[in-house]
């Protein structure tokens, strides 16, 4: 473009237009702005400085639970022999065994290092409450859509609803703890097999609030199948809602853990129900009560964290605060 | 309504009958029988075929199966006159192997097995195990029995069968004197001379079948009995709900004058006399006291039973729930997003996400370091050992209230009727304490009935932190010593007890909401 000298015109800069020629091409295309779903919904997530300092948590917590173990080399009875060693306070074990990041939660009743304990633990707990969330939302959530949609499976639903929710839970797991045995997936399935049903019935409450409304009406006339109604038209208008119950279902499957292992019916290995349960008797010593609340501590800390961000996120996924 | 809600009752107790039904398959049929003998001394110490019989006999117990002896099928013959007492005691004796049998025996042997096979009995002989060619080792006698397992369906009938025992005069086999029922004014157990109506039965299970005493509820009565089904391990041979309704401590001691006259200091509740065909004849101690078979009696005790330990706490821990989490709830409604919200709101995070066991043992720390006692003791008169449980119970119950009523109340105060109201000029607090907690009210008042009735299962983790001696760890101590008897018996009360508070909560709601009706005639 060449330069024209303004002054020459006696322009002054504001004055001047250009000459903008018609674009076929241009033409063609629709200039709205980019809107994408999960980038507004990450966005409004980050805007809080909360989210931020929760999330840098939630990721060290998991790396001290899948990466740490790795590299930590943890032996429960590898100071058993050694009388000193055992039930430790955290100052007593760093003066013990020197400072390193093992002792700086004391030792466990075999001598053991609370901290690797802990973490060890952490990792099984976590990583079944992750398990049996997915298992159980996916299950209850497509479950519910369809039972929420169809009149005829309604009835039906609704009857094993009933009766399921009746059968005590703590005898579902006992008994198949007692005829497999207590195994992870052992315990991933005690929690799935009716676990997803109190999922499905509130999704299918939620359903049957939108399901009347005119726009699926419409797609039931055009012949579009149940199945696709169900995941096509309902589910994306309830993503907040799921996540909302993805925030409270996964901590409680934690708390689940601890409170089966708390009974003697949880995992038999060293989750952190486990833990806490065996500590169970330190608590009430004098001087060793550190070895109990330090998992404690931990497991509320994890499942504190995992609610609120879950939370949090299923508030920037209502699409009413993208605003 | 009367309609509707005998519908209601009779769907309600058909999803009990299911529940029942699946609880019953999971136990009998998909747990492994052998792990009854787990922790079992006797069997362990048992050899050879005394164990194997010890086995089976047990698994009667149980209820897995139907299990006769030979010597108990030619006892059978003997009381029903078929053979007399010499012939049993002469064919009682079976040989070492089938073919050491006499002829006579074989005779009745064949005659138990055809008999039970037709039945549908599977008939199982062993062999004798010897030691030498002369000797029988150790609890290696030869055994020949039946059994047959019994069917999901006759269990069943069975077991509703007997829930309500109405008790009447042929109960009892043999009986001294007449049998019939005697309406007295003067209970004998007072000594015959107190003012006291009481109903005696002769031939009845119970002795005393209507009585007064000075415990609440003052009258009482052994006409009508529930059972929920015996148990073998937890509390051996009495019944569910007994275990779950008498009263446990140390004896309470009294003068108590027996039917024979004899005046003695002792714990026995005379009004709880059952039938033991033959018992009097069986020891002196009851010769000594009792007139008649009546001898069975239970103890007086002085603390609460496991279910009013729990009904108490829970009851109570509900009321401060009610009291606290309703006006909490509301001022946070209130108050929307100012400071009372905003720590009533962490508060509520804090009860949903921190593990149940966690948060109780913080208050159990937090309340020994106040100096309030941190476990239950039966014996103590203390009424500050109630303070933590119920505290602990307490507090995630508020959480729950708060979350909930701030909830309705928000979502009430969105409402047209309210702006309609504002601008009809009422007050704020009008339309608040008016309309708007009226109508965020009903879905709480649903769950009154339910808190109330389930205040009587007890809490697990608050009842086994504070060693409470209540009914919350019922079912998990029942588990663990595979007591089916209790498991069936427990899973039966919690689900009668769903039942009957969803029902209930619904008549409520009617009644406070006038618009909710749930005949199609008033709609």
């Amino acid at each position: 473009m060449q330069s024209i000298d303004l002054n020459q015109f006696g322009l002054s800069e504001e004055e001047l237009f250009s000459r903008v020629d018609h674009n076929e091409l241009d033409s063609e295309k629709i200039m709205a702005p980019r809107y994408s779903y999960w980038n507004s919904v990450f966005r409004v997530f980050f805007r809080k400085k909360l989210n931020i300092a929760l999330l840098s948590i939630l990721a060290l917590i998991l790396a001290f639970a899948y990466i740490y173990p790795l590299f930590a080399e943890y032996d429960k009875f590898g100071n058993l022999l050694d009388a000193s060693a055992k039930h430790l306070s955290p100052s007593a074990a760093i003066k013990k065994f020197g400072f390193s990041i093992h002792w700086i939660l004391g030792t466990g009743a075999a001598g053991q290092s609370t901290f690797d304990a802990i973490w060890f633990g952490s990792r099984i707990s976590i990583s079944l409450a992750m398990v049996c969330g997915v298992i159980n939302l996916t299950i209850g959530v497509i479950m519910g859509a369809i039972w929420g949609f169809s009149k005829k499976i309604d009835i039906v639903m609704m009857e094993v609803y009933n009766i399921l929710a009746n059968v005590p839970y703590i005898l579902i797991v006992a008994v198949l703890v007692m005829i497999l045995t207590s195994s992870f997936w052992t315990l991933v399935l005690a929690m799935t097999i009716t676990g997803w049903l109190g999922i499905a019935y509130f999704i299918r409450t939620q359903v049957v609030i939108i399901r009347n409304r005119e726009y699926n009406l419409a797609s039931r006339c055009l012949g579009t199948p149940l199945l696709k109604i169900a995941m096509r038209n309902i589910l994306p208008f309830m993503t907040s809602v799921i996540v909302t119950l993805a925030a409270t279902e996964i901590p409680s499957y934690i708390s689940m853990e601890v409170f089966l292992g708390f009974i003697g019916m949880g995992l038999s290995e060293m989750s952190l129900g486990r833990l806490i349960y065996e500590a169970e008797s330190a608590m009430v010593t004098p001087g060793w009560e550190f070895e109990f609340w330090s998992p404690v501590v931990i497991a509320s800390i994890i499942t504190v964290v995992l609610y609120v961000v879950g939370q949090n996120l299923a508030d920037a996924s209502d699409p009413r605060t993208h605003m | 309504m009367t309609k509707y809600l005998i519908k209601r009752v009779l769907h309600g107790l058909l999803s009990i009958v299911v529940v029942v039904a699946i609880v019953m398959i999971i136990i009998y049929s998909l747990m492994d029988r052998n792990l009854i003998f787990k922790n079992d001394n006797t069997y362990s110490h048992l050899k050879n075929n005394s164990k194997e019989i010890y086995k089976y006999s047990k698994w009667e117990e149980y209820g897995y199966i139907d299990f006769v002896t030979y010597a108990d099928y030619l006892l059978m013959l003997t009381s029903s006159g078929e053979i007399d007492e010499e012939t049993r005691s002469s064919v009682v004796g079976i040989g070492r192997t089938a073919d050491k049998d006499s002829e006579n025996v074989r005779k009745y042997v064949e005659q138990f097995s055809e008999y039970y096979i037709s039945k549908g009995y599977t008939v199982k002989r062993i062999d004798a195990v010897m030691m030498n060619a002369k000797k029988v080792a150790d609890g290696g006698q030869p055994q020949l029995f039946a059994y047959k397992n019994l069917s999901l369906l006759s269990r069943l009938w069975s077991y509703f069968s007997k829930i309500i025992t109405i008790d009447n005069i042929h109960y009892a086999e043999e009986v001294k004197g007449e049998r019939g029922i005697t309406f007295t004014l003067f209970d004998p157990v007072y000594g015959g001379k107190k003012f006291s109506p009481a109903i005696i039965g002769n031939g009845t299970k119970h002795k005393y079948l209507l009585y007064f005493d000075s415990k609440f509820p003052y009258i009482h009565q052994n006409i009508i009995t529930i059972n929920l089904g015996t148990s073998y391990s937890v509390n051996q041979g009495i019944d569910v709900f007994e275990t779950m309704t008498r009263s446990q401590g140390s004896y309470v001691k009294s003068l108590v004058t027996y039917p024979t006259g004899l005046q003695e200091e002792s714990a026995d509740d005379l009004h709880t006399a059952t039938y033991v065909k033959g018992s009097l004849e069986t020891s002196l101690v009851f010769k000594d006291r009792f007139m008649d078979d009546y001898t069975n009696v239970s103890t007086k005790k002085s603390s609460l039973s496991k279910v009013g330990f729990s009904f108490v706490i829970g009851i109570l821990a509900s009321l401060l729930a009610y009291f606290v989490g309703v006006p909490l709830g509301i001022t946070m409604a209130k108050r929307k997003d100012k400071l009372l919200d905003k720590i009533g709101t962490i508060y509520i995070v804090f009860i949903i996400a921190v593990p149940t066991l966690a948060y109780i043992f913080l208050f159990k720390a937090i309340g020994g370091k106040l100096g309030l006692p941190t476990t239950f003791d039966m014996e103590s008169s203390k009424k500050l050992m109630y303070v933590l449980p119920i505290v602990s119970l307490a507090l995630p119950q508020i959480a729950s209230l708060m979350k909930w009523i701030r909830r309705y109340m928000i979502d009430q105060m969105n409402l047209d009727y309210v702006k309609f109201a504002r601008s009809g000029g009422l007050s704020e607090g009008e339309i608040f304490t008016k309309h708007i907690l009226k109508n965020a009210a009903i879905p709480i008042v649903h769950g009154i009935p339910g808190t109330i009735l389930f205040a009587m299962t007890g809490a697990i983790i608050t009842e086994r932190v504070y060693v409470v001696p209540g009914a919350g760890n019922l079912l998990i101590e029942a588990i663990g010593q595979y007591d089916n008897g209790v498991i069936v018996g427990v899973t039966l009360f919690y689900a009668l007890l769903t039942v009957v508070s969803i029902i209930l909560g619904d008549v409520l709601i009617t009644m406070v909401d006038p618009r909710i009706s749930f005949t199609s005639k008033d709609r």
